[in-house]
């Protein structure tokens, strides 16, 4: 289907992106590390680091808005929502994302394009030193911001559509989670049964899901399932 | 236009469309998009020059350039990466066989593990997953009841959130306005002090009822002393110390012998472990002489102008061999020439006093469970630094207290390096190998922050980059090491010129860090898979977990403004005030508000949305914003554990045999429910125990 290939495309711009500017955190912890090193041991602190590292900080959570989005990673109060069928779950997405997320998404990229323009016009810099360095590419990223969470938002709309429709989400692309940490400390670990530790490794993303869903699956009902 | 009935109607509304199910930091964004926009509705212009887009771009703004939440990506990727270095069974395994004499030992050690592990990644479901399959099993193998285990288990596991580093604090910090580091230093006593509670509550019942925990079998926790250590031990009651050192002077000792693995063992497998043997004697020496740094050195003008007018008194009442003095006692005396004033504060010294004792005592025990009586107070080893610091408001008593200490810290390593066997020496080998580096890096981070020797940004980046190192260790120890050694070197190069020593080992030791975690990274991402991935997962869950605090925060901060707009809060601060609730009936309404808000919510929601409404009405009550802050994260502990929508027990459900049933999993939860409760009555009333440590730290 046609809406499915657009929401793959606005994903995989989003997951990108996303991923991208993620790796902002590695700078960010070398900028700091760094810093901390030339000002407490040679006495050479740096006057633009601060505005260095809030465009940093900046930067990496406004255009990961987008990704955490596709991810369906925004915090929500979901204790009703779990309990609605999809259909009804996508049209109280779908009405609210056009009554809430769309004026707002769209101030930013419209009256961000405003802010960031006028500031590229005056030329502005940073005053929180004395010839603070320029601020303009960083205000750069709100309308850029914006659009891309505009774009995803899009996408999420179509979804509601073609839940709809289909009575089913459409599904999302994989991507790391939280609970995959399991994976990582199981696989290593010394003191654990094999039985158990294969068990759990198969059933950590069902019962990670059960639980968001305020349920719980056993590992043996997940053994069950295989069976037949 | 501006109504504070629109205010009102506007907070009514966003309770019921966040209920709603909506992505909360989209709804915010929108009600405060409509609302504003009918504030600042001016029929001449058209609506797209309403002057709410401005304000949204500018709130948005303000929060890119918050220089607060500037260290939430820092430690929640510390967390992160920690969370995939620190290998949780082995250390399961390790403090295990530390307290395998002490009652109910595997709910215990579940406990301190989860809340230890928690400290570093905060993280509730994974935490609670992978205890279930670490500690559950066999703790119901064990016989041990369901309740005690998964009470165990679901309480450690959201006690992370509290304990500092926890990134709850900062975002409180954020919308308070408050120093992190002063909520964290508030923080610090309370989790401690609700973890030993939890403790005594799991301690007493097994020691009321040992049938529900009953003892493990003796070959359950019985270690395989290897030969080569066989041939050290000395005399009937297998001492090694003597041969260890023995082996180092004179490798003949070994000779043939043969490591675990079936290695011939060399010198260089000698030195590792007489160096292993030396931790508890280094960590002990560590801590002393970061106290005697901090208070005689670092500290010492604040110091001496306080100090002047208490000496006389303090030369009365302070005995000089305070060594064989109860902990309490020296609380008591100690407490005499500060002259606190308030009777709460008072009582509240020799509690504080207590655990600096023991935590201060506790890093080399915690090393060397040599004396079985001081069991359940070891977990406070992280406070020991801050804590033992408290003497130089006393610089007087400061000096004998200092020697006491060090006293009292070589008593207890003699006996315990005389004391030590085969076995005991097996276990240090297991504790150093996967709690103490992680144990460091903590207290480091913490000791750097709350000694106001770097700002909460840059220690949570030093965080962040110890943990890469641990990371980078866990995998290639040897070129680590090598790597290290060599940024040392150049670290001292390069800290030559200030020519004090703590720069210079500072600079040592930041020296370090680079080149052992940027080299040994840079070679290994290319060979490593695991290294590969574990950066990759930490790195996208950073972002993911940042992108959603701070965007949440972008939605509050416009709504706020477009209530405050409206005229909202003043109408819910004359309502609030009109009720003439006291001081007490406040923080219970409040408290309560919050309490019940945690069963639906997150805490990023409830603290992002609703303290706001609270804290401009704290200065009416005389409640200290920072108080109010450490009682939420404790109360949010109880939210978290209540049935039925406490998310751990599905979690541990999921893990946990099918004949363990949820109901059993919420009935293990709710003492711990009460604790909650019971430690939050305790710091209402000694909020001596919160202020003490940020006040004494930082002033007033």
């Amino acid at each position: 289907m046609n809406a499915l290939a657009l929401i793959r495309t606005a994903d995989r711009i989003s997951y990108w992106i996303g991923k991208l500017f993620a790796w902002l955190i590695v700078v960010l912890t070398f900028v700091v590390s760094v810093e901390v090193f030339k000002r407490y041991i040679l006495n050479a602190p740096t006057a633009w680091i601060f505005d260095l590292n809030n465009m940093l900080y900046g930067t990496l959570f406004m255009m990961c808005g987008a990704y955490t989005l596709a991810l369906a990673g925004h915090v929500r109060a979901d204790f009703v929502y779990i309990y609605l069928k999809p259909r009804s779950q996508a049209l109280l997405d779908l009405i609210l994302y056009l009554l809430f997320f769309l004026p707002g998404i769209l101030a930013l990229a419209y009256a961000g394009y405003g802010y960031a323009a006028e500031s590229w016009r005056i030329g502005e810099h940073s005053t929180v030193t004395a010839a603070g360095p320029p601020v303009y590419h960083f205000k750069t990223f709100i309308p850029i911001a914006g659009a891309l969470v505009m774009l995803q938002g899009l996408a999420e709309i179509l979804r509601c559509f073609v839940c709809l429709k289909t009575g089913a989400w459409p599904a999302r692309l994989h991507d790391v989670e939280e609970i995959d940490v399991i994976e990582t400390q199981l696989s290593q670990s010394e003191f654990i049964d094999e039985e158990s530790r294969q068990a759990t490794l198969k059933s950590a993303h069902a019962i990670d899901e059960a639980a968001r869903h305020r349920s719980a699956v056993t590992v043996t009902d997940i053994k069950e399932q295989k069976k037949p | 236009m501006s109504d504070p009935v629109l205010g009102l109607i506007m907070l009514g509304l966003i309770v019921a469309a966040i209920m709603m199910g909506f992505p909360t930091a989209f709804t915010l964004m929108g009600v405060g998009m409509l609302f504003g926009a009918v504030a600042f509705w001016d029929p001449t212009q058209h609506w797209w020059q309403n002057r709410i887009f401005d304000l949204m771009v500018q709130r948005t703004y303000g929060v890119m350039v918050n220089d607060t939440l500037l260290s939430v990506p820092l430690f929640v990727f510390m967390g992160y990466v920690m969370e995939r270095a620190a290998l949780v069974d082995r250390m399961f395994h390790a403090v295990q066989l530390a307290f395998r004499r002490v009652p109910a030992s595997l709910a215990v050690t579940t406990l301190l593990v989860c809340a230890f592990w928690g400290i570093a990644s905060g993280i509730v479901g994974a935490v609670v997953v992978l205890m279930g399959v670490i500690a559950m099993r066999p703790m119901l193998n064990a016989g041990y009841d369901v309740r005690l285990a998964s009470g165990a288990i679901t309480a450690g596991g959201t006690l992370g959130i509290l304990i500092p580093p926890s990134v709850m604090l900062i975002v409180y910090a954020a919308v308070a306005g408050q120093s992190i580091v002063k909520l964290y230093a508030a923080a610090m006593l309370p989790g401690f002090f609700l973890t030993f509670l939890y403790l005594v509550y799991i301690l007493g019942w097994a020691i009321i009822n040992p049938k529900i925990a009953p003892k493990l079998s003796e070959d359950q926790y019985r270690l395989n002393v290897p030969d080569w250590l066989q041939r050290l031990e000395r005399g009937p009651a297998k001492r090694v110390f003597g041969g260890l050192l023995g082996a180092f002077f004179r490798p003949s000792l070994l000779r043939g012998a043969k490591t675990a693995g079936g290695k011939p063992i060399g010198y260089g497998f000698v030195v590792n472990t007489v160096l292993t043997l030396m931790v508890p004697l280094a960590l002990s020496a560590g801590t002393l002489a970061m106290t005697w740094w901090y208070v005689v050195i670092y500290n010492a003008p604040a110091t001496v102008s306080t100090a002047k007018p208490l000496q006389e008194q303090a030369g009365v009442a302070a005995p000089a061999p305070a060594a064989e003095a109860a902990p309490q006692e020296l609380g008591a005396v100690a407490e005499k020439p500060v002259e606190l004033g308030q009777a709460a504060e008072k009582s509240t010294v020799p509690a504080d006093e207590k655990p600096q004792e023991l935590g201060a005592a506790g890093s080399p025990v915690e090393i060397a469970p040599a004396p079985p009586s001081e069991g359940p107070p070891r977990e406070m080893t992280s406070v020991a630094e801050p804590a033992a610091a408290a003497t130089s408001k006393i610089p007087a008593n400061f000096y004998s207290w200092f020697w006491a200490f060090a006293a009292l810290f070589g008593l207890l390593l003699t006996y315990y390096y005389w004391r030590m066997d085969g076995e005991q020496f097996e276990i240090l080998r297991e504790l150093v190998a996967s709690v103490v580096p992680l144990g460091v890096l903590t207290i480091i981070v913490l000791a750097v922050i709350l000694f106001g020797i770097t700002t909460a940004t840059e220690s949570a980046a030093i965080g962040a980059l110890g943990a890469l190192y641990l990371a980078a260790m866990a995998k290639f120890p040897r070129p680590v090491a090598w790597w290290s050694l060599l940024g040392a070197i150049v670290g001292i190069a390069l800290g030559l010129r200030r020519g004090e020593f703590v720069p210079l080992l500072v600079s040592a030791s930041l020296g370090a860090t680079f080149f052992g975690t940027v080299i040994p990274w840079a070679m290994g991402l290319s060979k490593s898979q695991d290294l590969r991935r574990n950066l990759n997962e930490a790195v996208f869950l950073t972002a993911k977990t940042t992108a959603m605090v701070c965007w949440l925060f972008i939605g509050s901060a416009l709504f706020s403004s477009v209530f405050a707009l409206h005229g909202g809060q003043g109408l819910i601060e004359r309502w609030v005030l009109s009720m003439n609730l006291s001081p007490l009936g406040f923080l219970f309404v409040a408290q309560l508000i919050i309490f019940l808000l945690g069963w639906p919510l997150e805490w990023t929601e409830i603290i992002v949305i609703f303290c706001p409404i609270f804290i401009p009405l704290l200065a009416h009550f005389n409640v200290d914003p920072i108080l109010f802050g450490t009682m939420v994260a404790v109360n949010l502990q109880a939210a978290f554990l209540s049935p039925p929508v406490a998310m751990s027990a599905f979690y541990l459900k999921g893990v946990s045999p099918p004949h363990v049933t949820l109901n059993q999993i919420f009935a293990g939860m709710m003492p711990y429910m009460l604790i909650v409760v019971l430690c939050l009555i305790c710091m209402y009333i000694w909020p001596g125990m919160t202020l003490w440590l940020p006040e004494f730290l930082y002033g007033n």
